[in-house]
């Protein structure tokens, strides 16, 4: 499995191999460090462990990911002459969930929530391909029990991985490459050429399509490591269903939010001091969690969005609001922080907004079958856990060479209604 | 909510299951089916591969597969869903603007291209004067001066931008259309010169920008089937035809703006110089003719050294980043950069800048 996972990674470009080594070795030999300084009752050295394995990974991601936008940012606040080198490295892909997974076993090591991994196990922990590129954030305590225990190649569940395969393609396939191609890439790449309807159409058109994409993924992910006897976390749980931003993030890639829950707003203090203190970490966490997704401005003021929008939740008085209204509250300010998200600047994301309140271009892209789409994916949302249930069942109770037959049908029609030239999952480039 | 957590997870809690051989089988079988019913799309996909290894095994694998689901009659659902889709119309169009442009081709120039003289004469001043400019034609909002921008997957990266800047003017109408993947090497995968003939048929642009070059150096196809291998003799005398073709095309109105835009550095070395030896194809054929006007754009996107740089400092000083991490496509910025480049030549004639001062 490690070197399946390795030839895997190297494929895209073999040099990143041995910075996913190194992450592997330094993280597993931190860990085991941090374990033997806690048997010995030496919590300093460990706390000490623990905080070098933290630097070394944020080291990997600053040098990567960061380290540019910052000279950038400095050389033009220091003003004309004064130039800082820069690195221009290629990202290496999957280098935030990887090092945020490392992360979340030396510090979970430190907490005395999990126990040591065997090397190996933990090399196909921080390796795994199914979910290396893209997530979800798995943690150790989930992954580790299943290396240790070995899949039982017995009992696959391949009705269940075959319908979250075909599910997650006919999302990023059909809908998101759809959405993308038919009205968000022409939206934001020129606001101004359109109409405020096309404009708004356009920003509902990305909140669907950045669901499909990135949940689609997910799927994918979930149900290959099935295929392989794993079973990862939920990653998304129809979050524009949510009706408050508190339960968006309940909803919406759940393993980083949780993963900033328990490892940067909790230690922060979380909500346990005074109002003020809860809402600077609440701050804190998600401008911190705009700036995972990526080294930009945008990224910033998208989590800034999210953490002034919890703060509100909590300071307004518990009215009892309708929850049409509150839906419609939560789905809007999370659309108003998509359009920082995805467009390419902050003027553009301006321009956005702008047109959709001073209409410049005709009306051209809106059509009934777009409006369909959307309204048939944001009503899914609502389509009752029972349901879905119901396929996976009946799919379960299939034969095998039924589930695989129709795995192959199905697979045909997605590919017959996808567009020719499918894009990269977005999610890849974080 | 199902939220697993946690140490509890356990594969097979929620579902009975097959023994792994039993699923791998399946997979299979259901991957062998998915593959004969779409044996047809697969093996286009196939014969659309760059010239080499890869292309002549996946076609080798694809053509027996796709003949076999074929006489079994397997690759009957999937050109039915394609028809009552529509996506078969395509082809066919593009067929018939090959015809037409072949038979074009074949036409002495000057059946071809007829000029008045009064074609000819402002011909002849454009030549002089250098850049190329326009007539004294009147635009306006009713009747405005239209500018496409046609190319590869460059285009997708500053084409709208250029648009909105365009657009500026009320009496511009402008459109951007790239095709990702496409270029002049593979007209068995996107026609470019049908496609162009299309657009000035049908259009009648007063401007048009050519962007092409990033999937070009490859080996190509001779009409005798025969492949030729990148920068040869042949390829080169053949990739040049395709260029003074499209250029030709593009430019049988005398009075439209023709621009040709090169290729900027590229960060891979060995990429970078594949794109000067076709820029120096495409400056060549330019200057051998009075409507194109070729645009180097290696001096807009270099740093001070004269080599690639990701960032580069704007006109205010300020450092921004003009390309993509991928070392080829130019980022937002980058194509802020090149619109104002490319408006800037547009407005050389002074008929057309008025437009933007109105």
């Amino acid at each position: 499995m490690f070197c399946s996972s390795l030839f895997f990674y190297g494929w895209w470009n073999w040099r990143f191999v041995f910075l996913l080594l190194w992450a592997i070795a330094s993280n597993w030999f931190a860990g085991t460090q941090i374990d033997k300084h806690l048997q010995l009752g030496s919590k300093d050295s460990a706390r000490n462990w623990m905080r070098t394995a933290i630097a070394g990974d944020l080291a990997l991601l600053g040098v990567f990911k960061y380290y540019d936008f910052f000279a950038v940012e400095l050389s033009n606040l220091l003003g004309s002459g004064t130039t800082i080198p820069l690195l221009e490295l290629t990202l290496p892909v999957g280098i935030s969930f990887f090092t945020f997974q490392a992360m979340s076993y030396v510090i979970d090591m430190h907490r005395k929530l999990i126990k040591p991994m065997p090397v190996l196990d933990f090399a196909v922990y921080l390796s795994f391909f199914p979910q290396l590129v893209a997530g979800p954030i798995v943690r150790a305590s989930e992954m580790a029990p299943q290396i240790s225990r070995r899949p039982d190649p017995r009992q696959v569940a391949s009705g269940e991985a075959f319908q979250l395969i075909l599910r997650g393609l006919f999302k990023k396939v059909v809908i998101s490459s759809w959405l993308a191609s038919t009205i968000v890439d022409d939206v934001f790449a020129n606001p101004e050429g359109h109409s405020s309807q096309d404009v708004l159409l356009g920003v509902y058109g990305y909140a669907i399509q950045i669901y499909a994409d990135f949940s689609g993924y997910t799927d994918i992910a979930i149900g290959v490591a099935l295929l392989l006897g794993f079973r990862f976390p939920t990653n998304f749980d129809r979050p524009y269903r949510a009706l408050s931003l508190r339960e968006f993030w309940k909803r919406w890639h759940i393993t980083l939010s949780s993963w900033l829950r328990d490892y940067l707003y909790i230690p922060l203090g979380g909500n346990r001091g005074k109002k003020a203190d809860t809402y600077r970490n609440l701050l804190i966490t998600m401008i911190l969690g705009g700036l995972w997704h990526g080294s930009t401005w945008n990224f910033v003021i998208w989590g800034a969005i999210h953490g002034v929008a919890l703060a509100v939740e909590r300071l307004l008085p518990k009215w009892q609001i309708h929850p049409v209204v509150r839906w419609i509250a939560t789905f809007h300010v999370v659309c108003f922080a998509w359009i920082f998200f995805r467009a390419e600047s902050l003027s553009a994301a301006i321009q956005v907004l702008k047109t959709i309140v001073i209409p410049s271009g005709p009306v051209d892209l809106s059509n009934a079958l777009l409006m369909l789409v959307l309204a048939a994916m944001l009503l899914a949302q609502f389509i009752p856990d029972s349901r879905s249930e119901e396929v996976k069942q009946w799919l379960n109770r299939r034969g095998i060479l039924t589930q695989g037959l129709a795995f192959g049908f199905v697979l045909v029609l997605i590919d017959m209604f996808g567009p020719d030239g499918v894009a990269p999952f977005i999610y890849f480039q974080f | 909510m199902e939220n697993d957590t946690g140490s509890q997870i356990n594969p097979q809690s929620k579902a009975g299951g097959f023994p792994a051989g039993q699923v791998l089988l399946s997979g299979i079988v259901g991957l062998m089916l998915a593959a004969c019913i779409n044996s047809s799309a697969l093996l286009t996909d196939a014969e659309r591969l760059p010239d080499g290894r890869s292309r002549s095994l996946s076609v080798a694998i694809w053509t027996p597969i796709e003949a076999a689901a074929s006489a079994f009659k397997l690759t009957w659902p999937r050109t039915v869903g394609d028809s009552l889709l529509g996506r078969s119309s395509d082809e066919g169009e593009i067929a018939l603007h090959r015809e037409q442009i072949e038979v074009a081709s074949e036409l002495p120039s000057e059946e071809w291209l007829v000029f008045s003289a009064e074609e000819e004469q402002r011909a002849e001043l454009q030549l002089d004067q250098g850049a190329p400019h326009t007539s004294g034609s009147v635009w306006d909002p009713e009747n405005p001066f239209t500018i496409w921008v046609l190319g590869d997957s460059m285009v997708q990266f500053f084409g709208e931008t250029f648009v909105m800047m365009a657009e500026k003017s009320p009496s511009v109408s402008a459109t951007a259309e790239p095709k990702l993947a496409s270029g002049l090497s593979r007209p068995d995968y996107f026609d470019w010169p049908a496609r162009i003939s299309e657009v000035m048929t049908t259009h009648d642009p007063d401007a048009v920008i050519l962007m092409f070059g990033g999937n070009d150096a490859q080996n190509i196809r001779a009409d005798d089937g025969s492949w030729l291998d990148r920068f040869s003799e042949r390829w080169e005398e053949e990739y040049r035809r395709r260029i003074s073709l499209v250029m030709d095309l593009a430019a049988s109105k005398p009075e439209r703006i023709v621009l040709w835009v090169g290729q900027p550095p590229m960060r891979g070395p060995g990429f970078d110089s594949r794109m000067e030896q076709l820029n120096d194809l495409y400056r060549a054929e330019a200057n051998e003719r009075q409507g194109v006007h070729y645009l180097d754009l290696r001096s807009l996107f270099t740093d001070g050294s004269g080599n690639y740089a990701r960032y580069l400092l704007d006109s205010s000083g300020q450092l921004v980043d003009v390309r993509l991490t991928d070392g080829v496509h130019l980022s937002h910025w980058g194509g802020e950069w090149l619109s104002e480049f490319l408006l800037k030549e547009i407005k050389k004639s002074p008929e057309v800048e008025e437009l933007w001062n109105e």
